[in-house]
């Protein structure tokens, strides 16, 4: 029978591990090499808003990486309600990630860049929007599942109770366990938000 | 063969066997009861918090394990099979039917009455909401009035549904905060609710499930519970008593259970399909069957869902899993065409998730796409849903399907819901109804029907052993016992005569605590 005690133990036990940087769960499954890497930081200055500022983005990319590193392929899912069936999360998306990240620096190289990540913005979105029309995307995942590396962050991100708050310009913390007191008042505002996105990106 | 001798053999182990265990331990200390599980022990609380993280972030089962792979029913509404049974799994809301559930050939010429009267389910709704720790709020309607209060306050409203209950009442219809088995306060040595906003898994143990009562049944050494353990038959003898149950345990080698009373509290699906797969010479239809209704009249409730966009500005998550209620429509005019409906409003992020392509086709990326997004959440949503009555035919049945079969050989059984006829009749109407409260609701503020959606499967249902004063056209009491078996129960939602209009977990614990004082009777 949990007490008061021990929930509230195990409450703060993940909170700490929520926070962790994307390397603390091991390097040994590192799903991005050095370059890649610098590839999906520059796509997350096309896909993901410039309101969230360069720190909220690399937060992003970093548990989006972190995501990647912690998926587990055949493991049980949810089977549902009402119509029910038994199933197993598939292939980790990061397997196609390569040829897609691939795609993406040699129609850089035709742009005459030496990489994707050296390109102007607008150059990248474009080959981004070209990516995304190439692999018929119409929506964004639920989450991740290696449609394209691309509108694999967006999900990551958008679909982020992080993405929510700032949306909102709220601290609504969907995914978190607030307690009941105050729940009766609109969430607070985020921090300076409305005066200074800049500001705003600590919270994001 | 392993054999275990007890005085009750519980076979089930969902929130019904709980129950029903625990009742019978205080009302016969010392009885020994063997509770048999086909599903596992999932008792890891520690692990419910990072289940709860993987299935927020990958869609993982936030129950690994609960289900037994080649258990599978066609027309089950879910896979769930462990201790604790659906009810891990359950959103935790405890409402009560009404008396016009248990009247309804009396009062409106339809399906059939129970055989219970409302004073007396009622007394077992109270003892279940004080077992269970309900947190509600009293309904405003004098013909809903408690002979208990709720052991607890109401969960809070939040921001979103005090706004969502201002909007809500201008139309004129009441509504109030759903009950629930969700702690307000410390309760029964659970934590107050947290909001974590993922009932399913409840990280905190607030929301009651029924591994917390096994747990204390076993460290009372009141009860053994044999879990991984399917059983497989149940076995008369010549006087018609059931004398053992038949079973597989965890390592697949046989063992039989002799018990002086067999309770069979395995729920909608798997209580008739047991009584079904037990048949002999002597019984060829199956156990308690001689009705010929075992594995009839199959009921549930029918439900249609809207989206509403109304002017308000909300902030969807705060509490999604909490929501307003009404009863203003569970009952009917005697004068007026049959129609019986919950009203169920929550917040909403319908039509308001961030998209990647806009109305026209144009890809949005980055700010773009956050534009958009806080362009569409300027307005709130709100959804809406009726749970409405139907009623079935005795051809809504569980069968036996001998082309589908568990690694046992088996037969595993179909479910077919069939409505009676008077139900398909007003079926239209029904709809037509009930979409109109929901308009009436929408211009309440401004707002606008976004869609409706019926369901397409009967939700909590229930039926297949229903209880009766005939044993002509039942197959067991008001208590669960079986016509045909005088030392065999059937407790839960198999029992009931029909499914009402609103969620009914607390209307198959009702009953099976009232049927807890009937077993103990026979010890």
């Amino acid at each position: 029978m949990p007490s008061r005690r021990a929930a509230l133990k195990i409450l703060g036990t993940t909170a700490a591990a929520a926070g962790l940087p994307g390397g603390a769960a091991g390097q040994s499954n590192e799903p991005f090499d050095t370059a890649e890497r610098a590839t999906l930081e520059s796509i997350a200055d096309v896909v993901l808003p410039a309101e969230i500022g360069d720190t909220a983005r690399r937060d992003a990319v970093r548990n989006f990486v972190r995501w990647i590193r912690g998926y587990r392929e055949g493991a049980d899912m949810e089977h549902g309600y009402g119509h029910t069936r038994v199933r197993a999360t598939g292939p980790s998306p990061a397997r196609r990630y390569p040829a897609q990240i691939a795609a993406l620096e040699k129609a850089a190289r035709a742009r005459g860049a030496d990489t994707f990540a050296s390109l102007p913005l607008d150059a990248r979105r474009s080959i981004v929007e070209h990516a995304i029309a190439d692999a018929s995307i119409e929506r964004l995942p639920i989450r991740p599942d290696g449609g394209h590396l691309a509108t694999d962050l967006m999900a990551f991100y958008f679909r982020s109770a992080t993405a929510a708050n700032v949306c909102y310009r709220a601290r609504i913390d969907r995914d978190s366990c607030r307690g009941l007191p105050g729940s009766e008042h609109a969430p607070a505002a985020l921090a300076s938000d409305a005066q200074n996105p800049e500001s705003a990106r600590a919270d994001a | 063969m392993q054999t275990h001798e007890s005085a009750v053999c519980v076979i089930g182990g969902g929130i019904t066997a709980a129950m029903l265990a625990q009742k019978l331990n205080e009302l016969r200390p010392g009885t020994s009861i063997i509770v048999v599980e086909a599903g596992r022990k999932l008792f890891d609380f520690a692990a419910r918090m990072p289940h709860r993280q993987r299935n927020l972030e990958y869609g993982e089962n936030p129950w690994p394990g609960d289900f037994v792979a080649d258990q599978a029913a066609e027309g089950i509404i879910s896979r769930t099979m462990a201790v604790g049974g659906s009810a891990l799994h359950w959103g935790g809301v405890t409402n009560r039917f009404s008396e016009e559930d248990l009247t309804l050939r009396s009062r409106y010429g339809l399906a059939d009455d129970w055989p219970i009267a409302w004073p007396e389910l009622e007394r077992y709704y109270c003892e279940a909401e004080r077992r269970l720790g309900v947190s509600g709020e009293p309904s405003p309607l004098p013909e809903d009035r408690m002979s208990s209060p709720y052991p607890m306050a109401a969960m809070p409203l939040s921001y979103n549904l005090r706004v969502l209950k201002a909007w809500a009442v201008k139309s004129g219809i009441p509504f109030w905060s759903t009950p629930q088995a969700k702690n307000t306060k410390p309760y029964d040595g659970r934590a107050q609710c947290q909001r974590c906003n993922t009932c399913e898994i409840c990280p905190t143990g607030a929301r009651y499930s029924p591994d917390f009562t096994f747990q204390r049944l076993l460290a009372q050494k009141a009860i053994a519970l044999h879990d991984r353990t399917l059983v497989r038959r149940l076995v008369p003898d010549a006087r018609g008593r059931i004398a053992a149950a038949q079973a597989v345990g965890p390592d697949g080698r046989p063992v039989e259970y002799r018990a002086g009373t067999f309770v069979l509290a395995s729920g909608y699906c798997w209580s008739p399909h047991l009584l079904l797969l037990s048949a002999t010479p002597a019984y060829p239809n199956g156990l308690a069957n001689r009705s010929g209704l075992l594995g009839r009249f199959m009921t549930g409730h029918a439900f249609i869902g809207g989206q509403i966009e109304l002017d308000a500005k909300l902030y969807p998550g705060m509490n999604e899993q909490h929501s307003l209620i009404s009863r203003q429509f569970f009952r009917c005019a005697d004068d007026a065409p049959f129609v019986r409906h919950d009203l169920r409003v929550w917040e909403s992020s319908a039509g308001r998730d961030p998209r990647l392509k806009d109305a026209s086709g144009r890809l949005l990326l980055g700010d773009a796409l956050l534009a958009d997004w806080r362009a569409r959440t300027a307005r709130g949503a709100a959804r809406v849903r009726a749970y409405y009555d139907i009623h079935p035919s005795r051809d809504s049945a569980l069968t036996l399907d001998s082309a589908r079969k568990n690694r046992w050989g088996d037969p595993l059984p179909v479910i077919r819901h069939v409505a009676d006829e008077a139900s398909r009749a007003r079926e239209l109407a029904t709809h037509a109804h009930i979409v109109s409260v929901f308009e009436r609701l929408a211009k309440a503020n401004n707002g606008k029907l976004l869609g409706t959606s019926r369901g397409t499967y009967l939700d909590h249902p229930s039926g297949g052993c229903r209880m009766g004063t005939d044993a002509a056209t039942s197959v067991c009491d008001s208590h669960g016992r079986t016509h045909d078996h005088e030392n065999l129960f059937v407790v839960g939602s198999p029992t009931l005569p029909t499914g009402g209009c609103t969620n009914a977990t607390l209307t198959f614990v009702a009953l099976a605590l009232r049927s807890a004082e009937a077993v103990a009777r026979t010890i």
